[in-house]
């Protein structure tokens, strides 16, 4: 009962607080949707496209680019724009179709597209991979009109039309591709990907910076004036945790609700969904508790607290995944219980696993909860003694 | 001759901070420590490259050349291969993840290939490894419609008019013809971006928006403390808050210069060289500067200093660009930094990164930044002229 009421004051002080109702409210949904929206499109190469010449076949070439499932095309009115897309890596490469494409073409020269990229850049092989496959279908189509311009008279213009029809009625190799699996390994890209990992890194990083209150209860010696009545040392520090306890699970609830509502995030299997909610909760307590027994002062907990909570959450994958980082890095971020916890949520939400699927990673996240806890208490019963 | 009162007020107040482990943390571990944590994590990881596992289950004339296309010096950059006796072998390398992607080649593929019912590639992928996926059938398309060409020529010449009793001929005829499009491809003129060169002035600027949070914090502690007031004593607002400023700008400065130092020496990230970065980070801190300024002003209290500070760092880290690289955003959220002088920072350290470190890349950003910097202090100079009267 008086650890009820330690709790509830410290809750009351909380919610008096703006900077913290602004850290635990608004800023979690802010980051959800940039990074929401930043996590994304890493299925289809980011492509730039000119189209200088102003004939059907210039217009057929941006067609079949826009057409390949390989490519999420850009259109740019300049080279100049379309390069400066490229150098700041909003774009793969650039394809530039030259003025007199649709001349040199119709006049029988060979027609010519210009790739601009950096050959050594990251994805430019597979970028140029999938611009070289769109285009030869495009060339096959073109090599097909002008050799009937070359059989019976005509333009290559004259003779598009029916290329088209004759591709589809001529049997030709076909290449038939499939997906083996049909359940995620990693989390889906979006809002699905950010809403379960920023619950992840706000709920750490709060009660990290939440520790300052303890620190302040100490400061103000409010714990000695509570030891002057007749409250045990161990009532004090129940109260403590239960209040970090209860801000964790309120954040974790929040992002949740408003993951579920604003942005259509589904949860998952919701029983294993609490049980998960509850052991990052109760690992996010142990960090807060913890937090204000190690920091000295108020200011310490509040901004080296976030800092360490970001370090650990990059290391974690709640800033990028862990799939696309080196292997050696992969293992090392499972040394925080961060990326325990995100691989929980990708069973959850991407293989659509249930309680017995998550039982490691809920085993080891208690582990870190009990750690955490226990040096917490021992830590804050020292400090009140 | 005597010291000016802001230039004694900043000493005392840089004193105090390298002091506090807080702004040592928040100054200069912090930002390297996670530019470290960045720098490691995506080393090996610039180059797009995967495996493929190939199951030839024919073994014929048109299985040859496409294997020949699939192991090709063009394709080895993007693609390398894996042999597999049977397609059940290669489906679970894919499951497993040891191979991306997983071409089929059906037995009697090479004898139906001429014919009316032709066996089709296979190319099996996985859910996760989509680019790669999209790539092998890319690749495998090219394959088929440079087969495919030939006899497509033919069939168009016979539907725009040709005599099919000429079929072969026509055959022959296509056999001997080029690809009318060329793909040529050229230098774009810039470098590549490597993850540490935008994220190493990210954490670093936005480790230094903290300085508005402790600097605001300082100086309502002092208020309370009483030291504030021995100080106006001596000195006028204007001077107090110019000596706080000039605290900001010397640690700010330090903590990205150091920021740029090691991180250039460390990790190869290219800030665009000593004196172009120094052009950006100047107005980058004056703008910190002058935010400090402005919250302090606002502010009526520590809560609210700290409260205020807050919001700025984290809207203005946000908006920026600081978490997240920008360039792989939606277009409106990279319109939206360019409203932040954290955001015009990031966009200067990129283009010198990726392109040629010459003052007329800097130029643009620089201006931005220090119009928002005086922009901040004239609405500063018009608020602390209205208050004057309760700070002293």
């Amino acid at each position: 009962m008086t650890a009820a009421t330690i709790a509830r004051v410290t809750l009351r002080r909380l919610a008096r607080d703006r900077t913290s109702l602004f850290f635990m409210i608004i800023l979690p949904v802010v980051v959800i949707v940039v990074v929401g929206a930043s996590v994304g499109g890493f299925s289809r190469f980011k492509v730039a496209v000119v189209n200088e010449d102003s004939g059907r076949l210039g217009a057929g070439i941006v067609s079949a680019l826009r057409h390949s499932t390989a490519i999420d095309l850009h259109v740019f009115s300049t080279a100049d724009a379309a390069r400066t897309s490229v150098r700041r890596a909003e774009t793969t490469l650039a394809v530039i179709i030259p003025r007199t494409t649709s001349a040199d073409l119709q006049s029988g020269h060979p027609g010519k597209v210009v790739v601009l990229g950096d050959r050594t850049s990251s994805s430019f092989e597979g970028a140029f991979t999938a611009v070289s496959a769109a285009v030869s279908n495009q060339s096959a189509r073109l090599q097909a009109a002008g050799f009937a311009a070359q059989q019976v008279g005509g333009t290559v213009d004259d003779h598009l039309g029916e290329a088209d029809r004759a591709a589809a009625s001529t049997a030709a190799l076909q290449v038939t591709t499939s997906t083996i699996d049909t359940v995620r390994q990693v989390l889906p890209e979006g809002f699905s990907y950010s809403a379960p990992t920023m619950l992840v890194l706000f709920v750490f990083i709060n009660a990290l910076a939440a520790g300052a209150g303890i620190i302040e209860t100490r400061q103000l010696r409010i714990y000695e004036r509570m030891s002057a009545a007749p409250v045990r040392r161990r009532t004090i520090i129940a109260g403590e945790t239960l209040a970090y306890l209860s801000i964790s699970l309120l954040q974790s609830v929040l992002i949740v609700t408003i993951g579920a509502t604003l942005f259509g995030v589904s949860w998952g299997d919701p029983i294993a969904a609490a049980a998960l909610i509850m052991v990052w909760a109760l690992v996010g307590t142990g960090a807060g508790v913890l937090s204000g027994t190690l920091f000295r002062t108020p200011e310490q907990a509040s901004s080296i607290g976030p800092a360490l909570g970001i370090g650990l959450g990059m290391l974690g994958g709640c800033m990028w995944p862990l799939e696309i980082v080196s292997p050696l890095m992969r293992t090392v971020g499972h040394i925080t219980p961060q990326s325990w916890a995100v691989d929980a949520w990708t069973i959850l939400l991407s293989r659509k696993g249930n309680l017995v699927d998550l039982a490691p990673q809920l085993g080891v996240l208690a582990l870190f909860a009990a750690a955490l806890i226990s040096l917490a208490t021992y830590r804050l019963g020292r400090r009140l003694t | 001759m005597r010291t000016p009162v802001a230039v004694v007020i900043a000493g005392k107040d840089l004193r105090q901070r390298f002091r506090d482990r807080s702004a040592l943390v928040l100054g200069f571990a912090a930002p390297l420590a996670i530019a470290a944590l960045m720098s490691l994590a995506f080393r090996g990881t610039e180059q797009f490259h995967f495996t493929a596992g190939v199951v030839n289950n024919d073994h014929g004339q048109m299985a040859s050349a496409f294997g020949q296309v699939i192991t090709s010096k063009e394709v080895k950059s993007v693609m390398a291969t894996r042999s597999y006796d049977t397609e059940a072998s290669a489906r679970a390398a894919l499951k497993h993840r040891s191979v991306s992607a997983v071409f089929v080649v059906p037995s009697g593929f090479s004898q139906s290939a001429a014919g009316a019912h032709p066996e089709s590639i296979r190319v099996l992928t996985s859910i996760d490894l989509q680019l790669a996926g999209q790539v092998a059938d890319s690749i495998a398309q090219s394959f088929v419609t440079q087969v495919n060409a030939d006899r497509l020529s033919v069939a168009t010449a016979v539907t725009a008019g040709a005599s099919s009793g000429r079929i072969a001929e026509l055959a022959a005829s296509a056999s001997t013809l080029r690809p009318p499009l060329d793909i040529v491809s050229r230098p774009s003129g810039s470098h590549s971006l490597k993850v540490i060169s935008y994220y190493a002035p990210g954490m670093g600027i936005f480790f230094l928006l903290f300085a508005i949070g402790f600097t605001a914090r300082g100086y309502f502690v002092e208020r309370r403390n009483g030291t504030l007031e021995r100080m106006s004593a001596a000195a006028r607002p204007g001077q107090i808050i110019l000596g706080k400023s000039l605290a900001v700008l010397v640690y700010g400065s330090a903590s990205l210069g150091t920021m740029a130092l090691v991180t250039s020496l460390l990790f190869g990230a290219d800030w665009g060289g000593p004196l172009l970065a120094t052009a950006v980070g100047i107005p980058m801190v004056l703008s910190v500067v002058a935010l400090t300024a402005l919250v302090i002003v606002l502010a009526r209290s520590e809560r609210q200093a700290e409260g205020m500070a807050s919001i700025v760092t984290f809207g203005l880290a946000l908006m920026g660009g600081n978490f997240v690289f920008l360039s792989t955003a939606p277009p409106l959220l990279r319109k939206l930094a360019l409203f932040t002088p954290n955001g015009w920072a990031l966009r200067a350290y990129l283009d010198l990164a990726t392109g040629p470190h010459r003052w007329s890349t800097i130029a643009l950003p620089v201006v931005a930044m220090l119009s928002f910097a005086l922009a901040v202090s004239a609405i500063t100079a018009i608020l602390l002229r209205r208050s004057e009267v309760s700070l002293s």
